[in-house]
């Protein structure tokens, strides 16, 4: 196998989802008609309901869907189970499933005058769903955010030459704020300037790696050695379990990151968010832009970067720790989200785009073509993963995507040090508004009953100290397959609320239904299963050693995972009650289309 | 008349691309600009012509003077006002790419 191949199955993957599946449903079932008024005409008001051309909006959706998510489900599941599993769920999730979510998340907005898919859940299923997916946000954010902390604590304490570029992206990122918004600079100006001295600074890391290597040391010896904190982690030592240790270095980065999404979560989005984002996604794009043409290329440029190293098939349950389990079924499934399938891209469709398509032949191109081009972005990250199988998980991608780079002529060095950074900007930047929502869904949730919580200092603060406990237990695979089954089970439930509406207007639900009944069972057993793994992998052990904070890391997490599969129960129930009670109400007449009508 | 057919589908797709690289870049900022535009002129509906939705502003000849201006807004700032928002629409919820 090598890195041509899987590009063309991936476009080909994307032409025929799109031409002989995609198109069929939105002909034959939604039936989106051009000349039907959508919300963004109907409602108008120049802010949320505003139609807008298809190709910005594409663009748009596109960006606010792909980012970390796709890049590391993929890199775990390669490595846990080989490459082959991991392209074959890619292709056909995103196939049968992952375009549907996010098509459905959109149609169900513009079919139910722009409402969210709470509202429409609170209307069409019942009053506690809402309750429920509120729930399920909280503890999909605390999950999300805890997990891309740990992950990125590891990499900048274990790569110095990322450091520089880091400091630069968020100076220049509120440089940018500053000129956008206040100094009134063109867009183009300011963004040479930031973006260009960013990327100098990621590839100038190389040649300070010496100096945040002896400043890392500096911290280190200031406790002579001795760890701050041990505990048992069941990744290491090739997925046997051993026990890690947490440096004075480690930490300090961790409070690093802490602060820079402290200070991302409460300045004003204007000021920090929206401007890193911006900074970071140059960088990224950039990446990504010549990572995967370089992918194409290199088989006959670059041959050595472009053969296949991961083994194709790792076992049905490969080992992780002494006691734990993680059979193909169903955790690939969860491991592997976004560039697949994923909830959170239906929640924002609903809300966010769905209230700009101007007209309903967009729906498609814009829903179902962004989750399309996202599966493309997951593919390039298992390519790169599965070429440079060096070293741990991220290594490995940053060295196989740093080879695709390297195609086009840039040193090896410096093409690492340009992928090590892209994923960490990557993760960065969506980590700090992992951590403003959940600040503010905090705030909403609690506020009443707390009022010292409605501070977003307050807010943040409790935020940022429950994911750094849960990060201490030091399993962040778990944290991601827990974040993944939440993130799926909010795929299937906004599945469940597509199918309930489909039968309440009399269409066909199956294409919605089964993905739906699937994605539920699976996601519901990768929690049990990833509670099993904390309870007897991680508990239990760090109970036994005697250590306190992975163990009361561990017991929420499995808390957590407990709680969304009981919320989960509640909804399915309601949502199985609704969707009886369409089907068995005759079928409604066709609200005939306005070209009908005129006809 | 092949390479006009060519050029005419070629400046099409160069301007999907353009739009598509503004959806991706200039096209949020364009919005917050919008939104900070909106919640200042919210601002000033309230204090001018508060009484149109309830709230108690004697009209001083100044808000009678702009009135005319603002009479082609009236409809969809009251509607928007008035549509029920969940929290996870504020700004903070615009999330990219989790």
């Amino acid at each position: 196998m090598n890195t041509l191949l899987a590009v063309i199955i991936g476009v080909l993957t994307v032409y025929l989802a799109y031409t002989r599946y995609a198109r069929r449903i939105d002909r034959n079932v939604i039936q989106s008609d051009p000349k039907r008024a959508t919300p963004a005409t109907l409602y108008m008001d120049g802010v949320d309901f505003m139609p807008t051309n298809k190709n910005i909006l594409f663009g748009y959706h596109f960006k606010s869907i792909a980012a970390a998510g796709p890049i590391v489900g993929a890199i775990v599941a390669a490595n846990l189970w080989g490459w082959l599993p991991a392209i074959i769920w890619l292709v056909l999730g995103v196939s049968f499933i992952g375009w549907a979510s996010d098509y459905s998340g959109i149609v169900i907005s513009i079919r139910n005058d722009g409402n969210s898919l709470s509202a429409i859940a609170h209307r069409l299923v019942s009053p506690r769903s809402r309750t429920i997916l509120f729930m399920f946000i909280f503890f999909y954010l605390l999950v999300g955010a805890s997990a891309f902390v740990g992950i990125m604590a590891n990499v900048m304490e274990s790569q110095p030459r990322t450091h520089l570029g880091i400091i630069l992206l968020t100076a220049m990122g509120l440089l940018l704020g500053q000129m956008l918004y206040r100094w009134r600079t063109g867009l183009v100006g300011a963004t040479v300037l930031t973006v260009g001295v960013t990327l100098l600074g990621i590839l100038a890391g190389p040649w300070t790696e010496e100096i945040f290597k002896g400043f890392n040391a500096g911290l280190n010896a200031m406790t002579g050695g001795t760890p701050l904190v041990t505990y048992f982690d069941p990744t290491l030592a090739n997925f046997k379990g051993a026990d890690a240790q947490i440096m004075p270095s480690l930490l300090f980065w961790a409070i690093a990151i802490c602060a820079f999404c402290y200070a991302g979560s409460v300045l004003p989005i204007w000021r920090m968010a929206q401007p890193v984002v911006y900074v970071g996604f140059w960088i990224s794009a950039l990446s990504i832009v010549l990572g995967l043409v370089g992918a194409a290329l290199a088989t006959f440029i670059k041959p050595e970067v472009a053969q296949f190293v991961l083994p194709a098939f790792k076992g049905w349950n490969p080992q992780l720790g002494p006691a734990g389990i993680m059979p193909l079924w169903p955790m690939l499934f969860v491991t592997i989200a976004c560039g697949a399938i994923s909830g959170w891209h239906a929640l924002f469709g609903s809300v966010g785009t769905a209230r700009q398509i101007e007209n309903e032949a967009d729906m498609l191109p814009v829903g179902g073509g962004s989750m399309l081009c996202e599966f493309l972005l997951g593919l390039l990250a298992l390519l790169a993963v599965a070429v440079g199988s060096k070293g741990a998980p991220v290594g490995a991608f940053a060295t196989g995507l740093g080879g695709f780079i390297s195609v086009w002529g840039v040193p090896l060095q410096y093409a690492t040090s340009l992928a090590f950074a892209a994923f960490i900007v990557i993760v960065l930047v969506v980590t700090q508004l992992l951590f403003r929502v959940m600040r503010v869904t905090l705030s909403e949730w609690l506020g009443d009953v707390i009022p010292p919580v409605r501070s977003q200092h307050v807010s943040s603060f409790v935020c940022i100290a429950l994911a750094i406990l849960v990060v201490m237990t030091g399993t962040w695979i778990y944290l991601w397959q827990l974040l993944g089954g939440a993130n799926q089970l909010m795929a299937a439930l906004a599945l469940l609320l597509v199918t309930v509406w489909l039968a309440s207007v009399g269409k066909s639900w199956y294409y919605a239904g089964l993905p739906a009944v699937f994605m539920y069972v699976t996601t519901i057993a990768s929690l049990l299963v990833t509670s099993y793994n904390l309870y007897f992998n991680v508990y239990q052990i760090n109970l036994a050693a005697g250590r306190v904070v992975p163990v009361i890391g561990s017991g929420l997490m499995v808390m957590v995972a407990l709680l969304l599969i009981v919320a989960a129960l509640f909804i399915g129930f309601d949502g199985w009650r609704a969707f009886l009670r369409y089907r068995r109400r005759a079928a409604p007449t066709p609200t005939p289309t306005p070209a009908t009508a005129r006809a | 008349m092949l390479n006009h057919v060519f050029a005419e589908r070629v400046a099409r797709l160069r301007e999907a691309l353009g739009r598509f690289m503004y959806g991706m870049t200039g096209f949020e900022f364009a919005r917050h600009a919008v939104e900070m535009r909106h919640e200042m002129e919210t601002v000033f509906m309230v204090v001018t012509m508060g009484d149109l939705i309830g709230i108690p502003v004697l009209p001083p000849v100044y808000s009678l003077r702009l009135l005319p201006y603002v009479v082609p807004e009236i409809a969809t700032w009251k509607r928007n006002l008035a549509r029920r928002k969940e929290f996870w629409e504020k700004e903070e919820y615009d999330l990219h790419g989790v």
